[in-house]
């Protein structure tokens, strides 16, 4: 009986060891090199998720579901739906987060090395891999079905926001899950799924607050 | 007995008596010297008194914290910004374990979890005073439905993705922190304009406060010794490449001066030394006439400096350049009287009848050249300015011991038996120029007068302008390392100019929260009509004792317990961690103990940790003492115009309000019409005291015509050289046209004085000529030797004085000599002094 059992621990921990297999340095580069063909081929991504977050604020974990765009090298817009709706819009230089319950916004100024500025980063760094080795230390590994990137922020002021982040991706290297942990102790999970890379509309990345909307510039700027 | 019978009686008859004076006067200035030296290094003492914005600069520079504050500043290669991001951490912790660091600033306080905490540790006195309609609004958060809204509210924005309830609740978890610190945030804004970190990252900047005992100069030394050795070993660790460590402040840039006076000393006497002495010797090729010469200089600074400290108490640092210049300027005399000595010895007659013939002939034009010069320097108390006061008493109480001594004790050095000069070529030069442009002036006229005409109607011309600096940077120490750290920061980093500060002082609390309350309501109207760019104020901080004691009244309405229930019940049902609103109900706690009067409530002072990065902050607006602030005005442009000023002193003060206006800029601008009035006024009235001197001595109106014309000239070629070769006027190098003036004139007194009593033009006017000639190459060098200082005011001023002398000279040998001649012709008469010397 032990001896099955013993089989079966050496058994699983095998698959465990074939499942996450790290990648040599040459075969991260031609990773990256693979990624970085399919996202010049088509800069844009559309997708759904469903997010887990673990904020340290909370006792409980809030779950949330909606969609996001992306348009290399900086343009995104992510809604979420449920009893807590709202849309953010990001352009490189400035963000909005509108909340329909409040006809409420903020505004945020980007570009100017505030936290903000990483945590957008941190936010769209699992559908822009682009010159992801730049900005983190990274290390890979080889699942059944995909790989998993495991990203390190390499500068303090994303240090300060970031303490680890992973992606998983698929065969076709499309984002199926992200897991970011940062230093206050929130973990946020975010599971993807319906990845299309067809053409964006211009008009999805800009935003104009309803008329009647409260706007509101928590930074000042 | 004649003055000339007294003094070669005393010095062939008396010397031993000469002696034990002179003895007596040494020790005595020695005495004085070693007891009583005490230097300023205070740049502002330089700037003259009795202006508001001299003053407030005064007061800012001694009684607010920021003096003791230097700027660290880390450069990079813009490939290693990352390690330089990352570096700077590590950098600001070794500053922080220095022994002379109190505290550092090395990134935005509300960044940081001190930073936050120290905010609301002094939230309560800012709640209390704020307006009571703004008391009321704040306050009524604390209702439980409010506080019961506003979770929700949060918790659903958390839900949304919102970053703003993070950042909220780690700082106002009640919501009431918030509104107190408005006020207080809307002062800080001033400070986003000059952040800490250049946007190309390649530079980081670090604020650090020491705890040096004394701003004076050996306490600004000792730190800076401390931080060279610091930045020797602050870099260990960096793995990029090239990474420069700069410096800046109010104490690197005293320290550098106050080193850089021994050198201004050592090299502008030295030079003077070396440069006079060559002249003199070239010109009469003896050794004890020179050590006299040496001896009597050196005395008579000697002399000065210990007047000058029983007069002042303390030296100025620009009063160093004055041994320079009374060794340029005192030379003249020793030149003059040898030149005469030894012609008379070289004629025949013996030690005691040549002493007598030199004090008898030139005691005159010494005394009238002593007074010019004396009255010259004394001109510059009309300046206001504490170092041009020192300046001008110490040469004008040397050049007239100067006159004093060369009459006197130089004699003590010259040989009884003087040996004939052999081969004089310079006298032989001189001797051909006086034979040829007295027996026909005109050639020398028509080539001079075009020549300083055609440079005095460029003087006058608009174009090129004459350059006027009054920007901060003219006023810097050349070569320093401290202005270098500043360029280069100033360079690299997008700050703003620097503000126009207003100064008010109050006799309490409530006064200073009024008046800032006023004059803050005042400037957001400037701002809002466009006057001013922006402005902060201590406003915030300036608390009210009446307010508070209003406010602490209103508290007594709010139902604590309640509130307390509503945030604990709300906490629970929105799924809230406990934790995180630990400091609400620590605030909640300190605000219903706030209305009991037994209970006082903290000083937001000793709240406030002594390392707290906001002290940065609040030392901006608090001097040491509490009721003297600052408040800060940045202007729509850099202040440089007087329209500008005038705008601001119109604007900024509010009614029964007293303020003082000030800042570097404001202030220079502020000097420009003292500067001119010095340039135009004085100098006026310099050239009239000229006049009539001039008309006295001469009493002949074409000689006093010409060497009106002279001095005209000289300071019109001067004014064209200065723009040709793109010399600045600062706000202090303007006192070097009334100095060319005083002394210049002394050249045309020389040759016109002996011009006019001549009778053997070779033996005379030759004679005096050389002398003159050589003088006034030894007064460009004493001057000109202050343009090795690194002090850049004794520097421009020495240089600006070299110029306009060299002018005078040339005016004086290639005009008025020739213009004498042309207008009051004398027969040129070879005399066989070469017979008289055989025999």
């Amino acid at each position: 009986m032990s001896k099955v059992l013993l089989a079966g621990v050496a058994l699983l921990l095998t698959c465990a060891f074939a499942s996450a297999e790290p990648l040599a340095p040459a075969e991260l580069k031609t990773l990256l090199a693979r990624i970085r063909e399919k996202r010049s081929a088509a800069p844009q991504v559309q997708a759904s998720f469903q997010e887990e977050k673990n904020i340290h604020l909370l006792n409980k974990p809030i779950s949330s579901s909606g969609k996001v765009w992306f348009q290399a090298p900086n343009k995104f817009r992510r809604e979420v739906m449920g009893n807590s709706p709202s849309v953010t819009v990001g352009d490189g230089q400035q963000l909005w987060i509108y909340y329909p319950n409040f006809k409420s916004a903020e505004h945020y100024s980007l570009g100017k090395r505030s936290p903000l500025d990483a945590g957008i980063a941190a936010l769209t760094a699992g559908l822009n891999l682009e010159n992801v080795e730049s900005t983190y230390h990274l290390s890979a590994s080889q699942k059944e079905k995909g790989y998993v990137l495991d990203l390190a922020p390499r500068n303090p002021s994303m240090k300060r926001f970031l303490q680890s982040f992973k992606v998983e991706l698929n065969d076709s290297l499309q984002v199926e899950r992200t897991e970011m942990r940062q230093p206050n102790g929130n973990r946020i999970v975010t599971v993807y799924s319906n990845e299309t890379r067809a053409p964006i509309p211009s008009a999805t990345f800009e935003f104009t607050p309803p008329a009647g909307t409260e706007i509101t510039t928590p930074l000042g700027r | 007995m004649r003055i000339s019978d007294t003094i070669a009686y005393l010095v062939t008859r008396r010397r031993g008596a000469m002696w034990m004076a002179i003895g007596a006067l040494t020790a005595a200035s020695l005495v004085v010297l070693v007891t009583r030296m005490r230097l300023d290094t205070e740049v502002l003492n330089l700037l003259p008194k009795g202006f508001e914005s001299v003053e407030g600069l005064k007061v800012y520079n001694r009684d607010f914290a920021q003096v003791r504050e230097l700027t660290f500043a880390l450069r990079c290669a813009p490939e290693d910004a990352d390690k330089l991001e990352e570096f700077a951490p590590l950098f600001a912790q070794r500053l922080r374990e220095q022994p002379w660091c109190t505290r550092v600033l090395a990134g935005a306080p509300i960044e940081t979890p001190d930073g936050i905490r120290d905010l609301q540790s002094i939230a309560l006195p800012l709640l209390l005073n704020l307006e009571p309609q703004a008391f009321d609004q704040t306050i009524a958060i604390l209702e439980p439905t409010r506080i019961r809204d506003r979770l929700h509210r949060l918790h659903q924005e958390i839900e949304a993705g919102s970053p703003r309830p993070e950042m909220e609740l780690s700082l106002d978890p009640l919501g009431v922190i918030g509104p107190a610190l408005k006020p207080f945030a809307e002062n800080a804004s001033i400070q986003e304009e000059q952040p800490l970190a250049s946007s190309d990252r390649t530079m980081r900047v670090f604020l650090v406060v020491t705890n040096q005992p004394t701003i004076g100069a050996f306490d600004c030394q000792r730190l800076m010794e401390k931080v060279k050795a610091f930045r020797q070993t602050a870099t260990a660790g960096w793995e990029g490449g090239k990474l420069e460590v700069l410096v800046t402040g109010r104490s690197a840039y005293v320290a550098e001066i106050s080193l850089s006076m021994r050198h201004d000393i050592v090299i502008t006497l030295l030079g003077s030394i070396l440069l006079v002495g060559g002249v003199f010797y070239a010109g009469f090729r003896r050794w004890l006439p020179l050590l006299g010469m040496g001896f009597s200089l050196l005395l008579c600074c000697l002399i000065a400096l210990a007047a000058g400290l029983l007069i002042f108490g303390e030296l100025n640092m620009v009063t160093v350049g004055f041994c320079a210049i009374l060794i340029g300027l005192g030379v003249d005399f020793a030149i003059l009287v040898f030149g005469r000595y030894q012609q008379t010895r070289d004629d025949g007659l013996n030690y005691e009848e040549a002493v007598r013939d030199a004090v008898s002939n030139l005691g005159r034009a010494i005394f009238f050249g002593a007074l010019t010069t004396a009255v010259g320097f004394l001109a510059l108390l009309l300046a206001r300015s504490g170092g041009f006061t020192q300046l001008g008493v110490l040469i004008a109480i040397g050049i007239s011991f100067a006159g004093v001594l060369m009459l006197t004790v130089f004699f003590l050095f010259l040989p009884r038996r003087a040996p004939l000069f052999r081969h004089d070529w310079i006298f032989s030069t001189v001797k051909s120029y006086v034979s040829w442009t007295v027996r026909n002036p005109t050639p020398m006229l028509w080539i001079a007068t075009p020549l300083l005409l055609a440079l005095t109607a460029l003087a006058l011309s608009p174009r090129p302008r004459l350059l006027f600096d009054v920007s901060t940077h003219s006023m810097e120490p050349k070569s320093s390392d401290a202005g270098y750290a500043l360029q280069t920061i100033m360079a690299k980093m997008p700050t703003r100019w620097e503000p126009v500060i207003g100064i008010v002082r109050a006799q309490n609390p409530q006064e200073l929260h009024d008046a800032w309350q006023k004059i803050a309501a005042h400037w957001s109207e400037l701002q809002a009509a466009g006057k001013i760019k922006s402005f902060s104020t201590p406003a915030a901080l300036a608390l009210s004792p009446a307010r508070l004691t209003s406010n602490r009244l209103r508290l007594q309405a709010i139902d604590f317990n309640a509130a307390r229930q509503a945030l604990q019940t709300s906490l629970v049902s929105e799924g809230f961690s406990p934790a995180t609103f630990a400091p609400a109900f620590t605030l909640l706690d300190q605000l219903q103990r706030a209305p009991d009067p037994a209970a006082p409530i903290p000083d937001w002072r000793t709240q406030l940790a002594p390392s707290s990065s906001w002290w940065f902050l609040v030392d901006r607006y608090f001097a040491h003492d509490p009721l003297l602030t600052t408040g800060f005005v940045t202007t729509n442009a850099p202040v440089e115009t007087q329209d500008q000023k005038q705008m601001l002193r119109n604007e900024l003060p509010v009614a029964e309000i007293p303020m003082s206006l000030s800042g570097w800029s404001f202030t220079l601008t502020d000097l420009v019409p003292w500067s001119r009035h010095q340039l135009i006024f004085i100098s006026t009235l310099m050239a009239i005291f000229d006049a009539s001197l001039l008309a006295f001595l001469y009493r002949d109106w074409r000689l006093w015509l010409i060497q009106l014309a002279t001095l005209a000239l000289a300071i019109g070629a001067m004014i064209a050289s200065m723009k040709l070769l793109h010399i600045p006027l600062n706000l202090l190098n303007v006192l070097a046209f009334r100095l060319v003036l005083a002394i210049g004139v002394d050249y045309g007194i020389y040759v016109l004085l002996v011009w006019q009593r001549a009778t053997k033009l070779e033996h005379d006017v030759a004679g005096v000529v050389k002398p003159v000639l050589l003088a006034g190459l030894t007064a460009i060098c004493g001057f000109g030797s202050l343009g090795f200082a690194n002090n850049p005011t004794l520097s421009g001023l020495g240089v600006a004085c070299a110029i306009g002398l060299s002018w005078s000279l040339a005016a004086t040998l290639f005009f008025t000599l020739p213009a004498a001649a042309a207008v009051e012709p004398k027969i040129w008469r070879e005399e066989e002094v070469s017979s008289r010397r055989s025999s």
